[in-house]
């Protein structure tokens, strides 16, 4: 078990080392020069290949790695007279030094033989290959292999290098991956593996607390018993990081909830049109994002930082004139029938689903993140992508936005006279058929700008749409219907509640004791969370 | 009493409705079997088979036009109830393989044995026997449309938001059923059937069979709908649809009689789901996609909800135009159908059936009562 | 003295109180109807009539108070619609309830006093005894004409008269009815209350919410007046007409 782990770290150090291509550290014209370790490999003799491959490993020239890997599996070979040193593979016989082609191999080429003395020298070659390349991601996988192998051979270049990192994180895996190895040093004094324990306790994850336990039997007991406080403390804060994780994860996933429900909200909850088209609204946002990509692409690739930016208010218009249109068209003909405009909106969804398929075809379509959304930062115990964090500030944005428009516009105004007192608004002299097709206008709108943000972390498919408007009815359902407070407070409570339910019941599984638990919480409160009670006695 | 009942439905319509679904009966099988292969009069068994699954989709319509159409239910999760009888169904064919399937374990279906599962578990006991599968088939549908009413019409949920949360509920049994550890084959569902009660599932005889006993179901569910909906009870129902408030203050317990109706309608949509899937060979979890059960309401739609005979009109038609349009035209299917939907809401509110009864009506002007009731909201 | 007074009482209402959202519809509402009476009840929009019909047929709950039925033995508060209406309690909405894709006649038959169980209505077959009494009732509200019409294609005054019908054939010990004379022409406004007086004098009682004063006078009865959730003033209907309160608020004289 534990030599395989210990294979699996090596080779990870090799690959790593082979795709350390770039000069290495300290890349000075002189020190680049191999010929002399190259000709000591061709010296036949322990010591030599040993002195070679230490010689290699300060190089910093790019082939050292492949040459130092390749005496490891013996397809390194030379020739004495020649002093050729060539590496044989399946390709044919290349050049050590230029990985060039050699057209004829000389007729003597003998392997270079290995010891355990130079297997050692390889071992530590390698990990210090790797621990000195120039990219710190490289320099801290590096760091993460050593912790897992605990190889003893690379302690002294941990030793050498941690004075030296500049950069914080790689130094704190340097710190861990040494103290990974002082921690099951035998030799090493109590305090030393004591203090060990205690820097593992400080980087504070699973492996660390894997490391602390899996000390062996007869580890004298106060450093095996300091390991198991430590162990049992990083157990203790990765609980409440848990937690943590969730409940952000949680909130992410309530943003997405609130992006796709935050339209219908306006649409379903406020003007009480049941729109089965939703989803498909959301989904042209999403196609919209694709175009405007595309366009960029082909015309001016350095705007791609702001496709989104383009993006968003062309998504609004776009979702925004079909709902128009719909609701002119079809929607306006069946007021005061929920069921009917269920069914005719279900007609329109198809539609939209089967027009964007005709046009961009069925399969996904890629539509890129911008620099500023992609990649991830790290708070604690906890990973977060910049997209997810820009989606949650997005959807709050979108969300007060919204919130002003409907509170503090004339437009908001009208909208809210006309779905409280339809004739006492049309009495006032408020255009209430303008007003009913601007306030739809307006909820698909949203959802087209929802489009926009989940193009980023969905597939953009024509069935995009389908897989949020079940989600977004229950968000609005559950939130309280002609309440937008409700379906923030419904969203972010589903997502977080999903969430924490997931890591007990699985994703599908969670999923489906969520909708049941909605199902349920409809019969108990039928009008959702924050619905006022109110006294009609007829509906 | 029973009789008398079943006397109520025998309406006008209903009997010519019957008439013609009985000739078809005898017909079609007929036409397959004894006519030979050469004779224009020849119907080829593909095409027995698909008239099968038609029917049995009218039998799906039929039931939901009962809930929609008379009691105002708009179900968009009926699709559920049927998919639920068909992996009943599912269940006993798929034990009737016995040794013939491709690991040969005499107990275990192939997927038990592929996903390493040591013994069948307790829920699919039973199901070896004909008689308990045929039970489960009404039963299981039935009692997920009773609790489920139950809790859903006691509190009151109507409307809009009834049709919500059927459609969560089959969304949920969709996600369930894709699960593996479910027990029902996860994604590829049940499948690979040998024998029904000792034939061969694609034997032309007993594909005749299974369309004869799909003709009859129509018949057998036409004639109990229309009894019901002609009984006081069926009164009842369409007080509900049309004034709730007023039945209930009259003192009519409207969540009882909902849940009744609702739990009548899913046993009939248990068994045209029974008799589909040994036809089409194969139940899978998107028989729970919400999509189908909505396509399911146009049917009824198309064909004139509060008819009964238009809900079994309306699933022929346009499943008979989905077949034509997916040989044909396969990308314009969808707009088809999403333009069926518009249309039949803006146009033709009360279907074919409907419209045709009012035209009907409306040339015998001397009583313009009609006894259909008209459908509203 | 609560107690003889719940004793006596068919209908008791006592300290009812009903808030929505902090808004007080009832505050506090005490009445009493005897067996065989026949009340008027009228006030101003808000004043909380719907609000106490609804707490009496068992679809609102009071927050607090009593509600009880024959002699405080009922405690309805406890009971839902359905069994409210089986008890012998009849209610005809303000605006105007009828089957509308129903027959009259049906909407007659649907109402009898009967077995109001699934299976039982689901084989039940129309008796002799139904059917005379179906005839009797078409003739009291004067729709026999009409019997095999769809009552939505009734005038707006004879679907008020269906509905008092279906009220009627329910057998009930009490009527609360609800504005029965909104949108009706003087001559029907009288016909209704004389049929209203019929009734009364079979021995039911009933309790009028109505805001039409000439039909109040007609009537002839106690008259109760609601203001802001509570009893302002009762008496006969000269006695409130003049008490300053009521005219303060109510005839806004």
């Amino acid at each position: 078990m534990n030599a395989t782990v210990h294979r699996l770290a090596r080779s990870a150090l090799l690959i790593l080392a082979l795709l350390a291509a770039p000069p290495f550290l300290g890349s000075a014209a002189h020190a680049q020069d191999i010929s002399g370790a190259l000709a000591k490999l061709t010296a036949d003799s322990y010591a030599d290949t040993g002195e070679a491959i230490a010689a290699l490993a300060t190089s910093g020239h790019p082939r050292a790695a492949v040459i130092v890997e390749s005496i490891r599996d013996g397809q390194l070979e030379f020739d004495e007279p020649s002093k050729t040193v060539a590496i044989r593979t399946a390709a044919g016989v290349l050049d050590a030094a230029t990985g060039a082609a050699l057209a004829t191999p000389p007729a003597g080429l003998s392997p270079v033989r290995v010891n355990n003395r130079v297997r050692s020298a390889l071992a530590a070659a390698m990990g210090a290959l790797t621990l000195m390349s120039p990219d710190p991601a490289k320099r801290r996988e590096a760091a993460e292999a050593v912790f897992k192998s605990r190889d003893q051979g690379a302690l002294a270049t941990l030793e050498a290098a941690i004075p030296k990192e500049a950069d914080a994180g790689v130094r704190s895996a340097f710190s861990a991956a040494r103290a990974a190895i002082v921690l099951y040093k035998t030799d090493a004094t109590e305090d030393a593996r004591v203090a060990a324990g205690e820097v593992l306790r400080a980087r504070g994850d699973q492996d660390a607390v894997a490391t602390l336990r899996g000390l062996p039997a007869d580890t004298p007991k106060r450093v095996k018993d300091a390991a198991e406080i430590a162990a049992k403390s990083i157990e203790t804060s990765l609980a409440l990081w848990a937690s943590v994780q969730n409940a952000v994860y949680g909130v992410s996933l309530g943003s997405v909830l609130l992006l796709a429900a935050i339209g219908l909200a306006i649409t379903f909850g406020v003007m009480g049109i049941i729109n089965m088209a939703h989803g498909e609204m959301v989904m042209l946002g999403a196609y919209t994002t694709f175009v405007v990509q595309e366009v960029i692409r082909a015309h001016a690739p350095g705007l791609f930082d702001w496709s989104l930016a383009i993006a968003i208010p062309l998504a609004f218009l776009v979702s925004g004139a079909v709902g128009v249109v719909l609701e002119r068209g079809i929607i306006r003909f069946l007021y005061g029938r929920p069921l009917e405009t269920l069914l005719a909106t279900w007609g329109v969804s198809l539609i939209l689903q089967q027009s964007v398929r005709s046009i961009f075809g069925a399969n996904n379509r890629e539509v890129g993140a911008p620099s500023w959304m992609s990649g991830s930062f790290e708070v604690g115990a906890l990973t977060m992508t910049w997209g997810r964090l820009w989606i949650v500030v997005f959807a709050l944005a979108v969300f007060v936005g919204l919130i002003l428009i409907l509170k503090k516009t004339p437009a908001g105004l009208q909208m809210r006279a006309v779905t409280q007192n339809r004739s006492m608004a049309s009495a006032m002299g408020i255009r209430t058929p303008f007003v009913d097709a601007l306030t739809f206008g307006l909820g698909c709108g949203i959802a087209g700008i929802a489009g926009v943000a989940l193009s980023q972390i969905d597939n953009v498919s024509p069935n995009l749409g389908q897989s949020y408007i079940i989600d977004s009815f229950m968000v609005v359902v559950f939130g309280g219907v002609g309440n937008l407070w409700g379906t923030l407070v419904g969203a972010l409570t589903l997502g977080v509640v999903n969430k924490f339910l997931e890591p007990f019941a699985g994703a599908v599984l969670g999923k489906i004791l969520v909708l049941v638990l909605i199902i349920l919480f409809i019969q108990k409160r039928p009008r959702g969370l924050f619905a006022l009670k109110g006294r009609a006695v007829e509906s | 009493m029973i009789r008398h009942f079943l006397e109520n439905g025998l309406d006008a319509r209903v009997r010519i409705a019957l008439a013609v679904i009985l000739a078809v009966a005898i017909l079609v099988p007929a036409a397959n079997l004894l006519v030979p292969e050469g004779s224009p009069f020849h119907v080829p068994t593909y095409l027995v088979t698909l008239f099968g699954k038609y029917a049995t989709y009218a039998v799906l319509a039929l039931a939901l036009d009962l809930v929609w159409g008379y009691c105002g239910i708009l179900s968009l999760g009926h699709g559920a109830f049927f998919a639920l009888g068909g992996y009943a169904m599912g269940m006993y064919l798929m034990r009737q393989i016995g040794t013939r399937g491709v690991y040969g374990h005499p107990i275990l279906p192939d997927f038990m044995v592929f996903l390493n599962w040591k013994e069948l578990p307790w829920y699919w006991y039973g199901f070896d026997h004909f008689a308990f599968a045929m039970l489960m088939v009404v039963l299981v549908p039935g009692l997920v449309a009773f609790v489920f009413g139950w809790f859903a019409f006691r509190s009151r949920v109507t409307g809009v938001y009834l049709s919500i949360i059927t459609q969560a509920l089959t969304y949920a049994l969709l996600l369930a059923f894709f699960r593996n550890d479910m027990g029902f084959g996860g994604n590829n569902g049940l499948t690979d059937f040998k024998d029904i009660v000792g034939f061969n599932v694609q034997a032309r005889g007993t594909r005749a069979a299974l369309f004869f006993l799909s003709c009859l179901l129509v018949a057998g569910g036409l004639l109990l709908s229309a009894a019901i909906v002609n009984s006081k009870l069926g009164k009842v129902l369409v007080a509900i649809r049309d004034a709730e408030s007023r039945t209930r203050f009259i003192g009519y317990r409207v969540a009882t009689y909902k849940a009744f109706v609702f739990t009548v309608s899913a046993m009939l949509a248990g068994l045209a789901g029974a008799l589909y899937v040994p036809q089409v060979g194969i139940i899978n979890p998107s028989e729970f996609s919400p999509a189908n059960s909505i396509e399911a309401v146009i049917w009824v739609a198309v064909g004139g909800r509060g008819t009964l005979v238009g809900a079994v009109v309306g699933a022929v038609t346009v499943n008979w135009g989905k077949t034509w349009f997916t040989g044909v035209l396969p990308s314009f299917w969808l707009f088809a159908l999403g333009g069926l939907f518009v249309l039949v809401t803006l146009f033709l509110p009360k279907g074919i059936v409907g419209t045709w009864s009012e035209w009907r009506a409306k040339r015998k002007t001397a009583t313009p009562a009609d006894a259909s009731p008209a459908p509203a909201e | 003295m609560t107690e003889a007074l719940a004793a006596n009482s068919l209908l008791y209402l006592d300290d009812v109180k009903v808030s929505f959202d902090g808004f007080k519809a009832l505050k506090g509402l005490s009445l009493t109807i005897e067996p065989g009476e026949m009340r008027a009840i009228i006030g101003p929009n808000g004043a909380g009539k719907t609000t106490m019909m609804d707490c009496i047929t068992g679809k609102t709950r009071p927050d607090e108070g009593e509600v009880s039925f024959e002699g405080g033995t009922i405690d309805l508060t406890k009971l839902d619609e359905a069994t409210i209406a089986e008890l012998g309690i009849g209610r005809k909405f303000q605006k105007p309830t009828v089957f509308e894709s129903h027959t009259v006649e049906d909407n007659l038959y649907l109402a009898l006093k009967s077995d109001r169980g699934p299976l039982a209505t689901l084989f039940h077959r129309l008796s002799g005894a139904e059917a005379a009494r179906i005839d009797e009732l078409l003739a009291t509200i004067k729709l026999t004409g009409r019997r095999g019409d769809l009552a939505k294609n009734l005038s707006h005054g004879q679907k008020q008269w269906l509905e008092i019908g279906m009220l009627l054939a329910q057998e009930p010990k009490l009527l609360l009815v609800d504005e029965p004379v909104a949108g009706m022409t003087d001559a029907e406004t009288m016909e209704t209350a004389a049929l209203l007086r019929e009734i009364n004098a079979s021995g039911k009682s009933v309790v009028v919410v109505e805001h039409d004063m000439a039909f109040v006078r007609e009537l002839g009865v106690k008259v109760t007046v609601l203001h802001e959730g509570g009893v302002l003033s009762e008496g006969s209907i000269d006695h409130v007409a003049n008490d300053p309160r009521v005219i303060e608020v109510y005839l806004g004289r």
